[in-house]
């Protein structure tokens, strides 16, 4: 963890909108011209900032899947949280684009000095925000008494004694409040809180990325490219048999259409192998497409990069 | 600290919008707790205005639910201390609830596995401190998730099971072995827990177990060999009930027993290659080569049985002579005297008359009956000769050799059949086939130091890699014992659960 982003925070703390603008500013200036951090996880892709997830669906159309605890209710399945885990062929193309750079996880830092001044700043940070959810907790208590005796004075029925006790309640209040440290809240932060690398250890760090270059990751990653070119959104579809299903909108909103299974223009598939895709397409209401990428040197005339079979079953009456 | 105000400007990066300030941590103490409900998925996109609003409205939804960070009280965070050296997080203060089913204590000090504090991490419960600096979950992650430790995919399974309840615990030599838990499974349980009984009643239950363990072949081979194969179990050094026991039984044994060993029995086994029992590989008992002792006739008589040969029993296993008296009692003579009457009777029955054969009846005197006895016999064989001269095949079985459809199958079966098990390096694929967790079900009553038998062992693998074969299958499940193998397989956060049930075709028909 880095605490080294006081002047920020402090800033922050101002108003909620300055918060606001800062986030904006973030979202739109700093990680346009910033590239995103693909965080390998063994050999699984991971993104782990909100800001990196949010511009690699909206620019790239990378989907991935959330592999986390939800931080609102961790102990269910149905919506996860962050990492967003990604395919090896998303990874590849944030990459290609020039949009990301792989990294493999340093090791925690053994630095004695740096991380001696890091402490002393997360314990400065975490006293500060001690007193301040102090004096919020005290306003806080304030405020509710303040109501109380409004209330009580539009009553109108009297009962003074009452309001008398609540009001000695509230200008005691300064003395007598205490707030347990215990009471107090901290964040358990998701992401590394910001990025101590310098940039060499960028460099040196992005080398590691693993480059499985077989056959058929290549026939993947075509199919991969060309479907997203024409628009279409997709995501793992180990569960129906294919490489991908493939989506005409966004997941969240839409169906997937098609089971994408990428075989490449001179393998043979036995009949029983394409029956059985076909079958459980039919049954999960999608289409399977057998996408085959072509040599680029037929490709000059033909112009399409991949060709696609659909599967359908028909009835004969 | 001037330092650390020029490295910002050295990393242009700036996600300080994920580390919250105070008064947004204040207002989060009380934040609501539900999760929006997605609605209906449409089939096709028509850039209609309802439709743009639709996914605009759930991608807010979307974006404000994965943004949202983990705030906690302090009072309610355990804090802990993670020990790369030892691929532990150590416990800085008191445990929480999750030490129920989570975590064990090493020379007095509170561990938690690497995944149960990432868990405990996701889950807002746990805070693991590295040098005096919390870690953050992608740190955690990055630092605990290995080959040594459990791998990624692993950990995406043990926490999907997590949150939906069930308790995991890792099937290695720090949790309790597999060896312990089936001491503490019910099958296997039968032996220790007599011998448990046995402590507090003895007489009893001391018949019951020597009957059991000197019951005669014929009757219960089969259960025999469960019995030798539960004790190879059992019998490993630190069993002290069992030895407890045993002891109590030597204590108890009549010292006139002694004078008795007429018959070795057992004995005959100290040839064999198998007397080293503590050895988990050598399960296979050649139960043709092992003599028990025959009680049910002529010895009867005798009083005792001497011990078995010493050679056979584990570690310092004392077994004393056995008083046959005590359980004598308990054998029904009575039925086999009266059955004898009944038996030639029925054995009359199957014997068929030699008066009803045509030809003996013609025959006039004893010599013409031999002669023809003679000729049948001499017929029979030359059939059979000029039958195997011609085709040189041989029957499968020869009539009235087999007494059952069971042997007559087995005589029959060309194809031998064949035990994946034997003969091969037992688990040599472990590396890349193992199981990983044991899962218990989430609404039992669960103590960690009495775990019971789990639900179901899993298997951890992903959609990439290969699908086991069956060899792989027979391991695994032996490796488990009775308790089920499920294979989680893993693709892309999606996870799939499959398991694979033995099934034994009838071989007997009558």
């Amino acid at each position: 963890m880095d605490w080294n982003t006081e002047g920020s925070t402090e800033a922050d703390e101002k108003s909620p909108e300055s918060r606001e603008v800062v986030m904006v500013k973030s979202d739109g200036e700093k990680v346009e011209n910033q590239t995103v951090t693909i965080s390998m996880c063994g050999s699984t892709p991971l993104l782990w900032r909100v800001a990196e997830i949010k511009k690699c669906r909206e620019e790239v159309g990378v989907i991935g899947s959330l592999v986390g605890s939800l931080a609102r209710q961790p102990r269910q399945n149905v919506r996860l949280g962050r990492p967003l885990e990604i395919l090896q062929e998303e990874a590849r193309l944030l990459e290609e684009t020039g949009k990301a750079t792989a990294l493999k996880h340093k090791e925690l830092s053994e630095h004695k000095e740096s991380r001696s001044d890091a402490v002393k700043l997360y314990h400065a940070r975490l006293e500060r925000s001690y007193v301040e959810q102090c004096s919020l907790a005290l306003e806080d208590k304030k405020a509710v008494l303040q109501r109380v005796i409004n209330e009580k004075q539009n009553d109108h029925k009297g009962n003074a004694g009452a309001e008398q006790a609540v009001r000695e309640r509230l200008e005691s209040l300064e003395k007598s409040f205490s707030f347990p440290r215990s009471a107090m809240a901290v964040q358990l932060c998701t992401a590394r809180a910001g990025f101590s690398h310098c940039p060499e250890e960028h460099a040196f760090l992005a080398a590691d990325w693993p480059r499985l270059r077989d056959k058929r990751s290549e026939t993947r990653f075509q199919v991969y490219k060309d479907l997203r070119s024409k628009g279409f959104y997709l995501t793992a579809a180990g569960k129906f048999g294919g490489d991908y299903l493939v989506y005409p909108g966004d997941p969240l909103r839409f169906h997937a259409h098609f089971i994408a299974l990428c075989l490449p223009m001179d393998e043979k598939l036995p009949v029983c192998d394409v029956l059985a895709i076909a079958r459980l397409g039919s049954n999960v209401k999608k289409t399977v497409l057998l996408c085959s990428p072509q040599d680029i040197s037929e490709e000059e005339e033909v112009g399409e990069k991949v060709v696609y079979s659909s599967l359908q079953w028909s009835g004969m009456v | 600290m001037d330092a650390e105000n020029v490295q910002p400007a050295l990393v242009p990066i700036d996600f300080s919008n994920e580390l919250l300030s105070s008064s947004e941590l204040f207002q989060r103490r009380s934040q609501s707790h539900k999760i929006p409900v997605r609605g209906q998925k449409d089939f096709l996109p028509n850039d209609s205005v309802q439709q743009k609003a639709c996914l605009e409205k759930i991608l807010e939804e979307h974006w404000m639910l994965v943004t949202e960070e983990r705030v906690e009280r302090v009072g309610n965070l355990v804090n802990a201390e993670w020990i790369p050296e030892e691929k532990l997080v150590k416990l800085l203060t008191p445990a929480g609830k999750f030490w129920q089913t989570m975590g064990f204590s090493d020379q007095g000090k509170q561990c938690l596995f690497p995944e149960e504090a990432l868990y405990l991490m996701e889950c807002g419960n746990l805070q693991v401190f590295y040098q005096d600096l919390p870690l953050s979950i992608q740190e955690g992650y990055e630092s605990f998730l290995s080959d040594e430790t459990v791998t990624y995919l692993e950990y995406q399974v043990f926490s999907h099971l997590k949150r939906l309840g069930y308790v995991l615990n890792r099937l290695d030599a720090r949790s309790p072995s597999l060896y312990k838990q089936q001491l503490n499974q019910p099958p296997f349980s039968n032996r220790s827990s007599k011998h448990r009984k046995r402590k507090w009643s003895q007489s009893p239950s001391f018949r019951l177990c020597n009957k059991k363990s000197t019951s005669s072949p014929e009757v219960s081979s089969g259960d025999q060999k469960g019995e030798i194969m539960t004790s190879v179990f059992l019998e490993a050094p630190g069993n002290l009930q069992t030895k407890q026991a045993f002891q109590d039984e030597t204590l108890n044994s009549d010292p006139e027993s002694v004078k008795a060993p007429w018959r070795n029995w057992w004995t005959n086994t100290s040839n064999e290659p198998q007397p080293d029992s503590l050895n988990p590989s050598e399960l296979y008992w050649d139960f043709s080569c092992i003599f028990f002792p025959d009680l049910g006739s002529n010895s009867a008589n005798c009083a005792c049985l001497p011990p078995p040969d010493p050679s056979l029993l584990p570690g310092d296993l004392h077994v004393p002579e056995c008083k046959l008296a005590h359980w004598h009692r308990n054998i029904n003579l009575k039925k086999e005297h009266l059955s004898k009457q009944q038996q030639q009777r029925d054995q009359n029955r199957h014997r068929c008359n030699i008066n009803d054969d045509q030809e003996v009846s013609q025959c006039r005197n004893w010599v013409e009956y031999l002669e023809l006895m003679e000729k049948r016999r001499n017929q029979q064989q030359s059939e059979r000769l000029t039958n195997f001269d011609k085709h040189e095949v041989m029957p499968l079985a020869q009539p009235r050799k087999c007494s059952s459809h069971r042997e007559l199958l087995e005589q029959v079966s060309i194809i031998q059949s064949y035990d994946l098990l034997v003969g091969k390096p037992r688990l040599s694929d472990s590396d890349q086939w193992g199981i990983t967790f044991n899962v218990y079900q989430p609404d039992i009553e669960f103590k960690k130091s009495y775990p019971g038998k789990p639900y179901t062992r899993l298997c951890v693998s992903s959609f990439d890699g290969p699908v086991p074969n069956l060899h792989v299958l027979k391991q695994l499940s032996f490796q488990s014992g009775d308790v089920p193998v499920t294979f989680a397989v893993v693709d892309h956060g999606d996870i799939s659960f499959y398991c694979f049930k033995e099934f034994k075709l009838p071989t007997d028909v009558y």
